[in-house]
């Protein structure tokens, strides 16, 4: 069961890095204003390819997932530039799957994303998606995973790849799920997200300076 | 009301296994016409088109029946000895090969088109072949043999059996008897371009004596139902098998009809009425029997398994109803073995459920000895022991490779036998002498005589999980020997003998399908997995 949370933990932290865009200028001074245009908006994302938790070897493969919140332009190095207010694993028909079972996410929100480094040749911030909070469910093993998920923003695609390392999303508690998915256990999320500014086409950016 | 649609017999391929072992006990005792009057060979050999998933293959498919000459309105129209051969280029071959398979085992599902009048409809031919040898060079023949479902019309004029769409499942084996990965093969065939003559059969339907005296005027036969214009209203009995009273055949009356399991429920008023029912609209929960968990812990566990039982012997299939399955879950544990593999273990215990019993539901089934002599048989599956269900998942990154046993003693039971509408008392206690027996991959970790059942899962690289998943289900299979029969009959009259002769033998095929489980006892549970009062949400249908 440690592994199955660990799966958990790392949808968890992959949308956590969905948001998680620090914009960082690549020079030796970090940014200390983040500018996220349009600001203050509303924004959407889409998994592009599976999103993938896996705790101990044990995946699970999301083939639907969905985030909405808003983003805003924001100071400070990390900050904040934007708030995962809802996040879905799994669609009706599309549930996440594991060899345990069909897997239940259910995430405690808001989730943030922050941003702590930012290319202004690439036009990609490094951050992390934070305060991630989510139980899953697979049969009656449930487990509940929380900390954080490493990932990258990058303003030509509106992509937000989160690509979690081990340690920053832990299994805080275990319950039927074994020494598979044990307390302790440091779940990896990995996937990709395509944002959107909300109910348009429009891929909203995020610039790192320091002024 | 006989319509004039071909009227599918599923319940008499489901139930047969138990049914037909009941009749063939029996058939001493009727008089056991032989085919009808008189018979035609239909043999036709066809070009088809099959997807592999290596890509598009041509293949020849060969089917073989015997069908009636010709038949009366309202008669039973039944195609016998049917056989399916289907030969793969040896590409194919070398494919199961390059999978490690030394044997090969199908099933079939041919679409038949039966048209009469310029109506017709779809009925399914399904078929079973025995393992066969993947040869070292050259195509890939196999045969598959199976029951088919009788059609019954109530309209005069020809009737003709037209080849459709052929699916095939491949079960590859390697040579120590363990499936290859994958574990199974699905092949999509359709008939090539240029497969002319795909019309197997034309039979002759001429105006009975049995009261519908059509003028062969097929536009309005004095029983056509209203509400079905030109095509083939079925036999309002028609789900049971049942002949329907042509002149000179007996029947077993308009009682016997579908058993009430609820997993031959069948869509009424639309097309035949297929065998493996339960073919609910796409919101409807199809009907299944309580499940409600008693006293839940956190680790409860429902669901809903039926499939199909072939009966060897008698060269049909037995549904077994939807049943509950009622499980604590165990807890997962990862193994680290010697060889650096890492697995993960779950062993889970439970049993079967039935009105406070550990048993199946009692499935009742009609169908025709040697295609007349109308049986019905009632059966009951009845647990002896811990039903153990045992997952081992590999976990070799980024895969995860699951295998799931699942062990359970079981007992056939007879609950009693009708022949022609008598019914033939087979005592209280009409049982097996003992659980069937399934080959026991590890005797010595599992003594003793059970039904062995195997699942197969994986999840790859990142994709989603597909196959057999304890807590989401899936097809689970396995073969068993039936054993003799003990306690049977009545008033001095000792049925064992017969019942065993009929039933009792080893090979029986075996294709579960479990559906979601509903965890019980979980604080909320997942939505569409458990109804209102936490019985399983899922209801799976028996597939071949």
């Amino acid at each position: 069961m440690k592994k199955q949370i660990r799966n958990f933990a790392v949808v968890a932290g992959a949308a956590t890095a969905a948001f998680a865009l620090a914009a960082a200028p690549a020079s030796a001074v970090p940014s200390t204003v983040w500018t996220v245009n349009p600001t203050p908006a509303a924004f959407t994302a889409t998994n592009s390819g599976n999103v993938v938790l896996s705790v101990n070897g044990i995946a699970m493969t999301c083939t639907n997932s969905k985030a909405s919140g808003t983003m805003a332009s924001a100071t400070g190095n990390p900050a904040t530039v934007a708030s995962i207010s809802a996040i879905a694993f799994g669609a009706t028909g599309a549930p996440c799957t594991s060899v345990l079972g069909n897997v239940t996410t259910v995430a405690t929100t808001p989730w943030t994303v922050v941003g702590q480094d930012y290319t202004a040749a690439t036009g990609v911030t490094k951050g992390y998606v934070g305060n991630v909070d989510a139980k899953v469910t697979v049969g009656a093993c449930v487990f509940r995973v929380t900390g954080k998920a490493s990932g990258t923003y990058t303003n030509s695609t509106g992509k937000l790849a989160v690509n979690s390392v081990t340690g920053e999303l832990t299994v805080v508690s275990s319950t039927n799920c074994g020494s598979a998915v044990p307390v302790g256990a440091k779940p990896l999320f990995k996937g990709d997200y395509l944002v959107k500014v909300a109910n348009t086409t429009t891929i909203p950016t995020i610039v790192g300076s320091n002024p | 009301m006989r319509g004039q649609r071909a009227a599918l017999r599923p319940s008499r391929a489901q139930t047969r296994g138990a049914a037909i072992a009941a009749l063939v006990a029996l058939a001493p005792l009727l008089p056991a016409a032989a085919v009808a009057l008189g018979s035609h060979e239909v043999d036709a050999r066809l070009p088809y088109l099959c997807t592999l998933p290596s890509g598009p293959q041509t293949a020849t498919v060969r089917i073989r029946a015997t069908v009636p000459d010709r038949a009366t309105v309202g008669e039973t129209i039944e195609a016998a000895d049917v056989s399916t051969t289907l030969e793969l280029p040896a590409a194919v071959a070398a494919e199961l090969t390059a999978l490690e398979a030394a044997t090969v085992r199908m099933e079939t599902t041919l679409t038949v088109g039966v048209g009469q009048n310029g109506g017709s409809t779809d009925v399914t031919w399904l078929g079973t072949a025995q393992p066969a040898a993947v040869p070292a060079e050259g195509p890939l023949t196999l045969t598959s043999t199976g029951d088919v479902p009788a059609l019954t019309t109530g309209t005069a004029g020809e009737l003709t059996l037209t080849a459709g769409n052929l699916a095939v499942g491949l079960a590859p084996s390697k040579a120590d008897g363990t499936p290859t990965g994958p574990a199974s093969l699905s092949v999509s065939c359709v008939p090539g371009p240029d497969a002319e003559g795909r019309t197997l059969a034309g039979i002759p339907v001429t105006p009975g004596s049995t009261g519908t005296p059509g003028p062969g005027a097929p536009s309005t036969p004095p029983t056509a139902p209203a509400s079905s214009p030109a095509s083939f209203p079925s036999s309002s009995a028609a789900p049971s098998g049942q002949p329907s009273t042509p002149g000179g055949r007996e029947t077993a009356g308009g009682a016997a009809g579908a058993p009430p399991d609820p997993a031959s429920a069948s869509v009424a008023g639309k097309g035949p009425r297929v065998a493996t029912g339960n073919a609910p609209g796409a919101a409807a929960r199809p009907k299944a029997p309580p499940c409600v968990t008693e006293k839940p812990t956190s680790t409860s566990l429902s669901a809903y398994i039926t499939g199909y039982s072939n009966v060897r012997k008698l060269d049909g299939a037995s549904l077994i109803p939807v049943s509950c399955v009622q499980l604590e879950q165990g807890e997962p544990v990862i193994d680290f073995r010697p060889d650096g593999s890492i697995h993960l273990l779950q062993k889970s215990e439970g049993s079967l459920l039935y009105q406070g019993r550990k048993q199946s539901p009692p499935f009742t089934s009609t169908f025709l000895t040697f295609g007349f002599a109308p049986t019905t048989a009632t059966l009951v599956l009845e647990q002896a022991g811990p039903l153990i269900v045992e997952s081992d998942v590999l976990l070799v990154f980024p895969d995860n490779i699951a295998e799931t046993y699942i062990r359970v003693p079981l007992v056939l039971r007879v609950l009693d036998v009708e022949v022609n509408g008598t019914p033939l008392d087979v005592g209280p206690g009409c049982r097996t002498v003992k659980p069937l027996a399934s080959p026991e991959p590890q005797p010595a970790k599992y003594p003793g005589d059970h039904l062995v059942l195997l699942g197969k899962g994986q999840l790859l690289n990142g994709t989603d999980a597909t196959g057999y998943v304890l807590t989401s289900g899936g097809p689970l299979t396995g073969e068993v020997t039936v054993p003799a029969f003990k306690g049977c009959g009545a008033g001095g009259e000792n049925l064992d003998r017969l019942l065993t002769a009929a039933i009792s033998g080893p090979g029986n095929h075996i294709r579960q399908i479990q559906g979601q489980t509903c965890a019980v006892g979980v604080e909320v549970p997942t939505e569409g997995q458990c109804t209102a009062d936490r019985q399983p949400y899922v209801v799976p249908k028996p597939e071949r």
